[in-house]
């Protein structure tokens, strides 16, 4: 079953100078403008019943737009949308609610905006308020509450809703790290209750957690749509450039030591890089003195900006002794544990905890698929099974 | 397969060219037409539970499509209305719960201010100048008057700022964007009430024997208010687009209250004219008020018809443009 459906959708917004420009009211207002910015372009996606779909792109690629679009917020001018069931929007969690009225007076107020009932909010208002955890301020009018209580109130009551359909957008950006996770969950058993979510954020590692699919967004116009992971590399690589090994990298002539290339090598074939493979990273630098104790770091970036694992010469008696000159720094790895993707890259070099040569977001590192694997993370690893009939093996000898 | 599970891999690829020529735009000012179909399925009480059950039971399928005006916008705007009669119930009370938070006198200016304006016109109206009131006492003549004149004034000028005073709410939320001018005619009506017993008290201390005429009040009052909803829905979606209407309303309901019959009767206007003159529902209905309650008297049927058929017309045409310009007023604000 289908949920929600767009079909050629387009929206354009008249951008209106509000500005003092006098002939304003009786030119603008009466004639038939024909300029404007298209925020969408003949958008045309589905999402499937029970479905968790991310949506991505950069600022102002339309992602809002759409959920406004879906939500009834504003309408389409070309196109047509088709949603099935009841639709929920949560977006901007606290934006309904009256700094005057206390808590609790919020929460019907609120709830009756989002399309809830006088009885439905009677019924959930002890849960919505154990949820939000702003228990013994809930007669405080909301104008004296923190930042985080209002968004935790917030979003408690719309978690509350029941609704076919959950539209989401950034509500995760606030809310402190347990107050998140908590909405994780909540999210997660929604999932599980089979409603449909449609998914917008910056936060591109909780649209890989959540969604079973994603959609790229740029300047109005759908640009890929698949996998989470898939559609997310596709976004970075729309970023940072779609160079998998840059070579050369700009010199900065005062440093005393800097990162001059860095390239990424298959370790055994001609392949590519591939996860579960051999990988080696070559390093060069530029020296103008003698620096003794020098750290080479590579740190290597998940898409969604965490960091995911760093190749270093700290640990190795505590750096090298760096001679005037051009070298190159070669990093060997036998097995490479990272899932396939696009990760990004920063170098550095540091002399006693201080970097002296920084580069970030140089490089881009592109690992395609090799042994596959599920999570993050391929480990290494052997099986052999103990009692029964002994039988042994090695996951690599099925791939 | 974790979360890379592809689940949807049956929807084929969604990019498409663009098709040169339809940058054709519908009209600004259309309705949207949102169609409706099927009822609301009952909600458990617990999601978690009878995820099933809810999943099989029927869900309203709405279609969304760019902004046309037809007529089925206005009923699908009514039913939604309907829907969502629990807000318009929750926010009228707030609009009375907010305005006298944190006032030391709270309820009491709901009375203060006709008993203040009436003070006024009475020292005005007996002592610097006469004006004819058919033997009633001036107090109780203007108090009668300026309760509805009241009502009617301030729902429309709060109504009219009410939309623009929160853009968050109409850029970040759905619900029926007329619920927020009608909340303040609602918050009105209960001033109006208030005022009412005031009026009961002073009617007391001058012993004016009411009779059953004063049942026609009901309607009048029910007249009243769709005129001021006709007319708070219209501006404040004007209001939306152009601050003018905001700016320009105490002005506007300044003049308009003295060419009504609220410091004077409508006697003081010459015969001529008045046909001309009760042409403003408000005329017309602000004298049989007076009529019905303090003279006892059976109202002017012809003029009460008048005003009836003006302001119920008025209503459908502000809805159906409010319910139309409502489309695209999270673009505008």
């Amino acid at each position: 079953m289908i949920d929600i459906k767009l079909d050629r959708v387009s929206k354009q917004y008249r951008l209106r100078t509000t500005g003092n420009s006098r002939r304003r009211w009786y030119s603008g207002a009466f004639r038939k403008r024909s300029s404007g910015m298209w925020a969408l372009r003949d958008v045309s996606f589905q999402v499937q019943q029970g479905e968790a779909l991310g949506i991505v792109g950069h600022n102002g690629a339309g992602k809002t737009t759409i959920l406004r679009i879906l939500s009834s917020i504003t309408t389409p001018t070309e196109g047509e949308i088709t949603v099935r069931g009841r639709l929920a929007a949560l977006v901007d969690v606290s934006s309904g609610f009256h700094p005057e009225l206390t808590g609790r007076e919020n929460i019907d107020l609120h709830g009756a905006m989002l399309g809830m009932r006088r009885s439905e909010i009677r019924n959930k208002l002890e849960s919505i308020i154990e949820f939000s955890g702003v228990g013994q301020y809930i007669d405080v009018p909301v104008k004296r509450y923190s930042s985080g209580m209002h968004v935790r109130l917030g979003f408690s009551i719309a978690a509350h809703l029941e609704p076919d359909i959950l539209l989401l957008d950034e509500v995760l950006a606030v809310g402190d790290a347990a107050f998140q996770a908590k909405c994780l969950d909540r999210i997660a058993e929604l999932r599980k209750a089979g409603r449909t979510i449609v998914f917008i954020s910056h936060d591109l590692a909780a649209v890989y957690r959540l969604c079973d699919r994603a959609l790229l967004l740029n300047h109005g116009r759908v640009v890929a749509d698949g996998p989470p992971r898939q559609v997310i590399d596709e976004y970075q690589q729309m970023t940072f450039g779609n160079d998998a090994t840059p070579g050369e990298i700009g010199t900065e002539p005062t440093a005393a030591a800097q990162c001059t290339s860095i390239s990424f090598l298959s370790g055994d074939s001609n392949d590519g890089i591939r996860t579960g493979y051999p990988m080696v990273a070559r390093l060069g630098y530029r020296a103008r003195q003698t620096i003794p104790g020098a750290v080479f770091r590579i740190s290597i970036y998940w898409p969604s900006g965490y960091l995911c694992a760093q190749l270093t010469t700290e640990s190795s008696h505590g750096g090298v002794d760096l001679e005037p000159g051009e070298g190159r720094i070669e990093f060997q790895c036998p097995v490479l544990p990272v899932v396939p993707g696009l990760y990004r890259v920063d170098l550095s070099i540091e002399l006693n905890g201080q970097e002296i040569d920084a580069r970030q977001r140089c490089a881009t590192l592109h690992v395609g698929p090799g042994i596959s694997v599920s999570g993050d993370f391929y480990i290494e690893n052997s099986w052999k099974l103990t009692g029964g009939t002994s039988s042994e093996g090695s996951n690599r000898q099925y791939h | 397969m974790g979360f890379s599970e592809f689940i949807s891999d049956t929807l084929g690829s969604i990019l498409k060219k663009v098709e040169p020529g339809i940058s054709t735009l519908p009209d600004r000012v259309a309705g949207s037409s949102v169609a409706s179909s099927g009822q609301e399925p009952a909600l458990p009480a617990h999601w978690e539970s009878q995820a099933g059950a809810r999943l099989a039971s029927v869900r309203p399928i709405k279609v969304i499509r760019p902004p046309a005006f037809s007529i089925r916008t206005v009923f699908g705007g009514l039913q939604t209305l309907v829907q969502y009669s629990d807000l318009l119930w929750i926010l009228s009370l707030f609009r009375l719960k907010v305005r006298y938070k944190q006032s030391a006198l709270g309820w009491v200016w709901a009375a203060l201010q006709p008993l203040a304006l009436m003070s006024i016109y009475t020292i005005l109206f007996t002592r610097v100048t006469k004006v004819a009131t058919g033997g009633i006492p001036y107090p109780l003549f203007v108090l009668c008057a300026l309760l509805p004149w009241i009502f009617f004034s301030s729902s429309i000028s709060n109504a009219v700022h009410g939309l623009v005073l929160y853009p968050s709410l109409l850029t970040k939320m759905y619900f029926p964007r007329e619920i927020i001018p009608l909340s303040y005619l609602a918050a009105g009506f209960a001033d109006f009430l208030i005022g009412s017993l005031i009026l009961g008290g002073f009617i007391a201390h001058y012993r004016v024997s009411l009779t059953w005429n004063l049942l026609f009040a009901i309607p009048l009052v029910l007249v009243l208010a769709s005129f001021a909803a006709a007319i708070a829905l219209f501006f404040s979606a004007i209001q939306v687009r152009f601050r003018d209407v905001g700016l320009a309303m105490p002005l506007l309901l300044q003049v308009w209250m003295f060419t009504i019959p609220v410091v004077y009767s409508i006697e003081s206007v010459p015969v001529r004219f008045r046909k001309l003159y009760l042409l403003d529902p408000i005329a017309g209905l602000i004298e049989n008020f007076r009529t019905v309650v303090l003279r006892g008297a059976k109202p002017d049927l012809a003029s009460l018809a008048i005003s009836a058929a003006i302001a119920f017309a008025g209503l459908v045409v502000a809805y159906a443009y409010f319910k139309s310009s409502e489309a695209t007023m999270a673009d505008v604000i």
